[in-house]
């Protein structure tokens, strides 16, 4: 198996309720949790399984439906980028790891940290360029996207409730959670359909996660004005009018 | 990169510690040609010993669970880090073994064998520290074959320079020295690696549009997702100050290269001067080594290219 998400950059409207969901259920898992510093202080920080970014796209004509777009017209798209981990097929995080605390199931692709042999040395998290890793400065190990392990397989949760907790929060469908090994997935029909986003894919690490890419709008071609008698009479009108 | 000194301090100092024990061992090799006395010997084997150590240990100060780190030697197949923790302390049974041998009087032969162990061994240390930065993608300025070869360089080349100062210490013993030419070539090397890598430094770049897979058009942050700094933006966003970075790079040519090869080259100055003005050179530009490092996550907090 390789399980992993299908994020689809169209519907996601950026609300963060994923990051909140997942904050929830992993600040009270078996994992151990992601921590906060100084949460209602004047510095909140914390460790964040899932981050979600907004970024503006100009000046890319094939998001206009005239591929008019220049860099004196600039067609803004606006796109919510929520990160997690990618549960990479080449993890280079598990790789440079000296100690084995990173470690990729075999079973399933599943990228997690062993917080009993985790040393802190932060060389994993230099190892992602996708920044999914983040320190628990309270326990000194290094904690990560965990697919929610602890409830994708729990057979005490009714079936339908056996997915990520950020699949589940989403107001919008915008994450979807399933098996890429299999063709027929809902995950890979979307990848198949929708096309990825190739992010970063020359480092080579080879992303299980999708980012399902953003529909194109329909071309339409200009249809020819006919200018008829009556079409420049109106025409005269209204320069006419407009002396 | 977040420039931590104990990293820094660590790269430099185990550098030049293993750079004088290399030296020492080729020294008492070569007992033929150069004159050193036990003394001489002891002396310098104790500060590379201290170096080495102080490095080491330094370098576990960065870790944030240090009770685990007995398990960072299991992963040697795959990680770099490992590597050089296995070598490190495989260092000291042979050093052991090496002083061992020399107190109890055995053959040449023998303590050729151990010398060279000794000498590939702190080799080998050199390059897997090297590799540990050079190995990550994710870093295109450390990604290139220029950091394993500086590490090793700059090693050997301030053991070299260490190496003149212990041996001038006690100049009533070892007599007229030539030209310690040696640290002159080592540093020459160096001081031209040191530049060229500043004038031309092939790697590849990323841009923000690699990172989103949005190949056309302007792509650019409007909100970042967080209030305050993170995990990330403290481990990675270290911003570097152009006109500080230029000051910083002459300090390091300067202090690293120029003043001991010019110190080397006359050597009628104070035994110690060369050393230490290269151990701070080095220090200055190991730490602009990482403030200057740009992972590629920057990407996706608002840069726009790596």
């Amino acid at each position: 198996m390789k399980l992993g998400l299908a994020i689809d950059l169209d519907t996601c409207v950026g609300c963060h309720a994923c990051a909140v969901a997942c904050k929830q259920w992993n600040g009270e898992s078996l994992m151990g949790g992601a921590p906060d510093y100084d949460p209602y202080g004047r510095a909140p920080s914390g460790a964040w399984y899932n981050r979600i970014r907004q970024y503006e796209l100009e000046g890319d004509p094939s998001f206009s439906p005239h591929g008019c777009a220049t860099t004196h017209q600039p067609l803004s798209k606006t796109i919510n980028v929520p990160m997690s981990c990618m549960h990479c097929e080449e993890a280079h995080c598990v790789t440079v790891c000296p100690t084995g605390a990173s470690y990729k199931r075999a079973e399933d692709g599943i990228v997690l940290v062993d917080p009993d042999r985790c040393m802190g040395c932060n060389y994993c998290a230099w190892a992602c360029p996708y920044g999914a890793r983040e320190l628990d400065e309270n326990k000194g190990v290094m904690k990560k996207c965990t697919l929610c392990v602890d409830r994708i397989y729990d057979q005490q949760l009714p079936k339908a409730e056996r997915q990520p907790a950020c699949v589940l929060a989403c107001p919008t469908h915008a994450r979807h959670f399933g098996d890429y090994d299999d063709p027929a997935s809902n995950v890979s029909k979307l990848a198949a359909e929708r096309g990825r986003q190739d992010m970063l894919g020359d480092l080579g690490y080879k992303p299980i996660n999708a980012y399902l890419s953003m529909r194109k709008p329909v071309q339409v071609d200009a249809i020819p004005l006919r200018q008829g008698l009556s079409d420049k009479a109106k025409a005269f009108v209204n320069r006419l009018i407009q002396l | 990169m977040k420039p931590a000194f104990s990293v820094i301090f660590f790269t430099v100092a185990s550098g030049a510690g293993l750079g004088l024990m290399i030296w020492l061992l080729v020294a008492s090799m070569m007992s033929a040609h150069i004159r050193m006395p036990q003394t001489t010997f002891i002396t310098g084997a104790i500060v590379a010993g201290l170096l080495i150590t102080a490095g080491l240990c330094s370098s576990t100060l960065h870790l944030a669970n240090r009770k685990n780190a007995i398990y960072s030697l299991t992963r040697f197949k795959t990680s770099w880090l490992s590597r050089e923790g296995v070598f490190a302390l495989a260092l000291y049974p042979a050093a052991a073994l090496h002083i061992w041998l020399l107190s109890s009087g055995a053959s040449i032969a023998m303590l050729k064998l151990t010398s060279i162990i000794l000498i590939v061994l702190a080799l080998l240390i050199l390059f897997c520290t090297g590799m540990i930065y050079a190995c990550l993608k994710t870093i295109p300025r450390w990604n290139t074959w220029h950091t394993p070869t500086k590490y090793v360089l700059f090693g050997l080349m301030s053991g070299a320079v260490l190496f003149i100062a212990v041996l001038s210490a006690r100049p009533a013993e070892i007599g007229a020295m030539g030209r310690p030419w040696v640290a002159i070539f080592l540093l020459l090397a160096g001081l031209i690696l040191y530049v060229a890598y500043l004038l031309n430094h092939p790697r590849k770049t990323y841009t923000v549009n690699d990172a989103l897979g949005l190949k056309r058009g302007n792509v650019r942050l409007l909100d970042v997702g967080h209030a305050h700094g993170t995990f990330l933006t403290n481990e990675f966003g270290f911003q570097l100050a152009r006109e500080r970075a230029r000051v910083l790079r002459w300090i390091a040519i300067v202090l690293g290269f120029v003043l001991p090869l010019i110190l080397m080259f006359f050597n009628s100055m104070p035994p110690f001067a060369a050393a230490v003005s290269c151990i701070a050179g080095l220090l200055v530009e190991r730490w602009l080594f990482f403030a200057e490092a740009e992972h590629v996550v920057r990407l996706y907090h608002g840069q726009q290219r790596v």
